[in-house]
C-alpha cells in the first residue's frame, strides 16, 4: 500500500496502472521492510515524485527511466552531431598534436632563449625577464622541463583559439543588444557549469584518444573573459569619440580599427590574460581526459599520496602561472602607456 | 522433570540473551571504493552488519591507496573492502606491522588482470590473441596500446612489460589515459563502433561483463621479472604475464579485538566471479543502483550469504532467509 493509491482509484485509473507493471527492483528499503516484517513507515506525505507515484501506478515510469531516456536520446543524436562537430575540431586536434611536437622536439638550449627573448619583445621589462630565467631553468633543473612544456604548449593552442575566436564573438556582442542578450547567458553557464558536466558528453562525443577532448574542455572554459572583456571595452569606449568620428565621416570598419579596438585594448589585454589564466586552472582538470603535462603528475600525487610529486608539480604550474601573468600584465600595461602618450 | 526442564529453559534464555549482548556492535567504518564489485561488496556488508549484527555501520567512499594510508595512519576506517593485493604495494609492508589484519580473499577466484582485445576483434582475426601477433601487424588493433593513468600500480607494470616487449619499436604507441573513466569510454566506444581496441583491463567489472573480451597471450607469469616490473626503477625489465591477484578485505589492526563477531562476518564474505559477474551484469542491465544490487544477491543468493551469518544474525534475518 503506497500513499498515493487512493488517488488513481479516485480517477478510475486502477486498470490502465496495472496495464503496466513495474519493472522496478526492489529498493533496500523494500527489502528493510521484508526483514521487519512490518512494514518502514515511510514519510506521511511523500512528494509526489515520479518514483513514488511508480509505486502506486506501475504506468508511471521512475526516475531512472528518464535518465535512460535522455541517455538514449543523446546516443541516438549522437552520429549526427559526429559528423557535423568531429571534421569542424579536427583542425584542433591537428594544432594541439603539431604544438606538443614542436615544443617537446625544440631542444632546450634553442628552446628557453627563444621564451626569454618572446617574453623581453612582450613585455620590456628586464625584471619579468630575470624572473621568467629563473623560473624556467628551475624547473628545468628538477626535470619538469618537458612536462612544463607540454602544458605550456597546449596553453599557447588553446589560448590562442580562445583569442581568435572570443575577439569576432565579443566585438559582434557590443555591436547588438540582442546578441548580447543571447550570450551573456552562455557564458554565464560556461562559467558556473561544473567542468565535468560537459567532460561528460564531450567523453561520448570524440574519441577519448584524441587532444581535441581535452582542447574543447579548456576553450569552453577560457573563451569566456576574452568575449566579456571585448564586449565591455568597445562598449565603454567614449561616445563623444564616437561622435567626433562619426563628424569625419569615418565607415563602420574604420571605427573599429581606427577608434573602438584601440581605446578597449586595455580590457582586451585584460581579457588576454585571464583567459591564460583560465586556461591554466584547467590543466589538471584536463589531465583527467588524458592531456599530458604537469597536471599528470598533480594527479599521479594525489592518487598515490606522493606528496612531494604533487607538490612540485603544483609549484611548477604556479611558476607557469606567475610568468605568464606578469609577462601578459606587463604587455598590458605597455600598451596602457602608448594610450597616454597619445 | 518439569523443573529441570524449566530450567533449562532458563538457561537457554541467558545465553541467548547473553549472545545477544556480545553480538551489540558498535559503529564500524567500512571503506566504498571508486569501482562497481567493491561497492556492491560495500552494501551487502552494510546490510548485513546493520540488520543483522545491529552496527552502526559508517560507509566512507574512498580508493585504495588513500583508505590504506589512512589506515596505517590513524586506524580508521576499519574494514578495507576489496584491496587488490597485487597491485598495492604498500599493503605488504602494513600487513608485516600489523596495521592491517588479512581476513578472507573477497573474490574467491581471485581478480583478472589482463591485456585485452575485443572478441570481435579476435574472431576476425586470431592471430592478434598473442602479443607476437599484435606486434607483426600493430595497425590491426589500432597501433595504440590502452595504458592505465598515471599513478595506477599497473602503470608502471605495463610500462616496464612494454619496454622490455620493445612494442614502441614494433610501432605500437602508448596511450596512456588520464582517468579510469576515458579508459572505460574508450572500450564502449571502440565496442560501439566494433573498431579495433587493445589495452589493459581487469575483471570482474561491469565492463568486461557487459563487453566480452579476449586476453592476449603474453610471456608466462615470472615472479621475479614481475616484483622487478613493479618499479619504476627496474633495470632490465622481462615480459611477464599478471599474477592472478589475490583480492581481499582487511581490517585495521585493533578491529579483531574490538569487533570479533563483525570480523567473523567479514571472514565469510567472499563472492565467486560468476556470482559477481552476474550481480554486476543485472544491475548493467536494469539500470540499478548499487544498493540495488546489493539486494539483488540478498534476495537472489539467499543459501550463500546465510551460511556467512552467526546464528543470532541467522535468526534475525530468518524473515528473509525463508
Amino acid at each position: 500500500m503506497s500513499f498515493y493509491d487512493g488517488l488513481f482509484e479516485t480517477f478510475g485509473l486502477s486498470s490502465w496502472c496495472d496495464s503496466g507493471a513495474s519493472k522496478a527492483p526492489m529498493s533496500m528499503a523494500d527489502l528493510l521492510a521484508k526483514t521487519d516484517g512490518n512494514a518502514e513507515q515511510g514519510p506521511a506525505f511523500p512528494f509526489p515524485s515520479l518514483d513514488n507515484l511508480n509505486e502506486s501506478c506501475g504506468s508511471i515510469s521512475q526516475t531512472r527511466d528518464v535518465t535512460k531516456g535522455i541517455e538514449e536520446a543523446f546516443l541516438a543524436a549522437k552520429p549526427a552531431l559526429k559528423t557535423f562537430l568531429d571534421p569542424l575540431t579536427q583542425p584542433l586536434s591537428w594544432m594541439l598534436d603539431s604544438a606538443l611536437y614542436a615544443f617537446e622536439a625544440t631542444p632546450w638550449f634553442i628552446m628557453i632563449p627563444a621564451l626569454l627573448a618572446l617574453t623581453y619583445y612582450a613585455s620590456r621589462s628586464v625584471g619579468v625577464v630575470l624572473f621568467v630565467t629563473f623560473s624556467v631553468l628551475g624547473l628545468a633543473f628538477v626535470d619538469h622541463y618537458d612536462v612544463a612544456m607540454q602544458t605550456l604548449a597546449i596553453i599557447f593552442v588553446c589560448t590562442s583559439i580562445s583569442v581568435l575566436l572570443g575577439l569576432p564573438i565579443g566585438i559582434a556582442m557590443s555591436k547588438s543588444n540582442g546578441l548580447q542578450r543571447a550570450i551573456v547567458p552562455i557564458l554565464d553557464l560556461l562559467q558556473t557549469l561544473p567542468t565535468f558536466v560537459y567532460l561528460i558528453p564531450l567523453i561520448f562525443l570524440f574519441s577519448v584518444t584524441e587532444s581535441k577532448l581535452y582542447g574543447i574542455a579548456i576553450i569552453l572554459y577560457a573563451i569566456v573573459p576574452i568575449i566579456r572583456l571585448t564586449n565591455l571595452g568597445i562598449r565603454l569606449v567614449d561616445k563623444d569619440v564616437i561622435e567626433a568620428a562619426n563628424a569625419f565621416g569615418m565607415s563602420a570598419q574604420q571605427k573599429l580599427l581606427r577608434v573602438e579596438l584601440p581605446l578597449a585594448l586595455p580590457n582586451i589585454m585584460a581579457g588576454v590574460n585571464q583567459t591564460i589564466m583560465m586556461s591554466l586552472a584547467m590543466v589538471v582538470i584536463a589531465s583527467l581526459v588524458s592531456a599530458p603535462g604537469l597536471g599528470v603528475n598533480v594527479l599521479r600525487g594525489i592518487r598515490n599520496l606522493e606528496l612531494g610529486v604533487g607538490i612540485v608539480a603544483g609549484i611548477g604550474i604556479v611558476l607557469l602561472a606567475v610568468i605568464l601573468d606578469r609577462t601578459s600584465k606587463a604587455a598590458l600595461s605597455r600598451v596602457d602607456m602608448t594610450h597616454r602618450g597619445h | 522433570m518439569k523443573f529441570k526442564m524449566l530450567g533449562a529453559a532458563a538457561l537457554m534464555t541467558m545465553a541467548v540473551s547473553a549472545s545477544t549482548a556480545r553480538a551489540d556492535c558498535g559503529t564500524v567504518s567500512i571503506t566504498q571504493m571508486d569501482w562497481a564489485s567493491s561497492a556492491v561488496v560495500t552494501s551487502v556488508a552494510n546490510f548485513l552488519m546493520t540488520q543483522g549484527y545491529g552496527c552502526d555501520v559508517q560507509v566512507v567512499p574512498s580508493s585504495t591507496v588513500p583508505a590504506l594510508t589512512s589506515v596505517a595512519e590513524t586506524g580508521e576506517p576499519d574494514i578495507l573492502t576489496e584491496v587488490w593485493a597485487n597491485s598495492t604495494p604498500s599493503y605488504e609492508g602494513l600487513l608485516a606491522e600489523g596495521k592491517v589484519v588479512e581476513l578472507t580473499d573477497v573474490l574467491s577466484d581471485g581478480g583478472v588482470e589482463a591485456w585485452w582485445i575485443p572478441q570481435y576483434l579476435a574472431e576476425s582475426n586470431p592471430e592478434l590473441t598473442t602479443i607476437e601477433g599484435i606486434m607483426a601487424n600493430p595497425a590491426a588493433v589500432g597501433g595504440k596500446f590502452h595504458d592505465c593513468p598515471s599513478g595506477w600500480a599497473c602503470d608502471i607494470i605495463n610500462n616496464n612489460n612494454l619496454k622490455a616487449l620493445d612494442t614502441a619499436g614494433a610501432g605500437l604507441e602508448r596511450f596512456q589515459h588520464g582517468s579510469g573513466e576515458t579508459l572505460q569510454a574508450s572500450i564502449a566506444a571502440a565496442f560501439a563502433d566494433e573498431a579495433p581496441w587493445f589495452g589493459y583491463y581487469w575483471a570482474p567489472t561491469a565492463v568486461l561483463g557487459k563487453y566480452p573480451m579476449v586476453p592476449v597471450a603474453v610471456p608466462a607469469y615470472d615472479e621475479a621479472a614481475h616484483t622487478c616490473n613493479g618499479s619504476s626503477d627496474c633495470a632490465s625489465p622481462v615480459a611477464s604475464a599478471y599474477p592472478k591477484s589475490k583480492v581481499v578485505t582487511a581490517v585495521a589492526g585493533g578491529f579483531m579485538d574490538r569487533e570479533p563477531e563483525v570480523a567473523a562476518l567479514m571472514k565469510n564474505i567472499s563472492f565467486t566471479n560468476a556470482q559477481m559477474g552476474d550481480v554486476l551484469a543485472w544491475r548493467l542491465d536494469n539500470n540499478a543502483s548499487y544498493d540495488e544490487a546489493a539486494v539483488y544477491f540478498l534476495t537472489t543468493y539467499k543459501d550463500v550469504w546465510g551460511d556467512w551469518l552467526n546464528a543470532d544474525a541467522k535468526a534475525k534475518l530468518s524473515a528473509l532467509l525463508n
